[in-house]
């Protein structure tokens, strides 16, 4: 992938992000739809911008850790509502 | 990009070429066996940088949701003196100077002096644009009386935003030194700070400004 292509799709989730919050969803769900947006663009940037494609080993561990941490923090924000 | 960083793992777990460690045993005399972190893209010692502050800012992001759990309709008032659409903004802003940033890589990579330099001009200028943004916001909470005491929101508001502000301002001035080196191991080394940056904000955002 090349760092526009990389660039342009940050921008579409970030925009994905913006409309989820601006759509009126709220608490519980507004976490569980832009927590792995977040996520996902954490893994375009180490694997695009820090070329962690290029050691799919270090990346996938990356990424597991990086799922784990999204997992909690949806986990924390949906407490409340619990 | 190659992963040709001068020390391997192995070389600095003993003790590095030239290092007071004790005499390698028979085992560890072996042929070298690629480290696991030979296939580490750029500079080792920016990947524990960005590990590290990976970890303090996570850390802050889990205590903020753990203690916005005791009192969720504070944390919703106190946000709502936030500036989402600025915080928003400042998203495509880092984004944006991400790439240029990436794209400042490849042209030191190819050689490409001047490219790389009118390149990393606007990606410092949007770092500059950033932190504009995030001061017109302090401004506005300082106008309104609204500190760090005012609530637990506004403490770990500051603090993590702060914190990541502070990054953003040291990430333009290395920018701006990796710019005039112009030494393409400097930029992408620079440029891998930069990124860390962006990503920290990625995942700060939505926590901080919309949950």
């Amino acid at each position: 992938m090349t760092a526009t292509r990389a660039w342009m799709i940050l921008v579409g989730l970030s925009a994905l992000s913006t409309l989820a919050a601006a759509s009126g969803i709220a608490g519980p769900w507004l976490a569980v739809a832009v927590l792995p947006v977040a996520g996902l663009k954490g893994r375009v940037i180490l694997n695009h911008y820090l070329h962690l494609a290029q050691a799919p080993e270090i990346a996938r561990g990356f990424s597991l850790v990086l799922g784990l941490f999204i997992a909690l923090l949806i986990g924390l924000a949906i407490l409340p509502s619990a | 990009m190659t992963a040709n960083h001068p020390l391997s793992f192995s070389q600095i777990s003993s003790g590095g070429p030239g290092g007071d460690a004790p005499p390698a045993s028979p085992s560890a005399q072996a042929p070298d066996r690629p480290g696991p972190f030979d296939k580490l893209p750029g500079e080792f010692m920016m990947w524990v940088l960005i590990v590290s502050e990976l970890l303090v800012f996570g850390a802050g992001l889990i205590a903020f949701l753990a203690v916005r759990s005791t009192d969720p309709a504070g944390f919703s008032e106190a946000q709502s003196h936030l500036h989402r659409t600025g915080a928003g903004i400042n998203t495509i802003v880092l984004v944006t100077s991400g790439w240029l940033a990436a794209l400042a890589v490849q042209a030191a990579e190819a050689g490409r002096i001047a490219r790389m330099r009118t390149l990393l001009a606007p990606a410092a200028a949007l770092g500059i644009v950033f932190l504009v943004l995030k001061a017109s916001e302090y401004a506005d909470l300082a106008a309104a009386g609204i500190s760090f005491e005012t609530h637990a929101f506004f403490t770990f508001h500051m603090l993590l935003t702060g914190f990541h502000a502070a990054h953003v301002l040291a990430g333009v001035g290395l920018l701006a030194l990796v710019g005039v080196l112009a030494r393409p191991r400097a930029v992408e080394t620079g440029a891998a700070f930069w990124h860390m940056v962006d990503l920290v904000w990625v995942l700060l955002f939505p926590v901080v400004y919309l949950l």
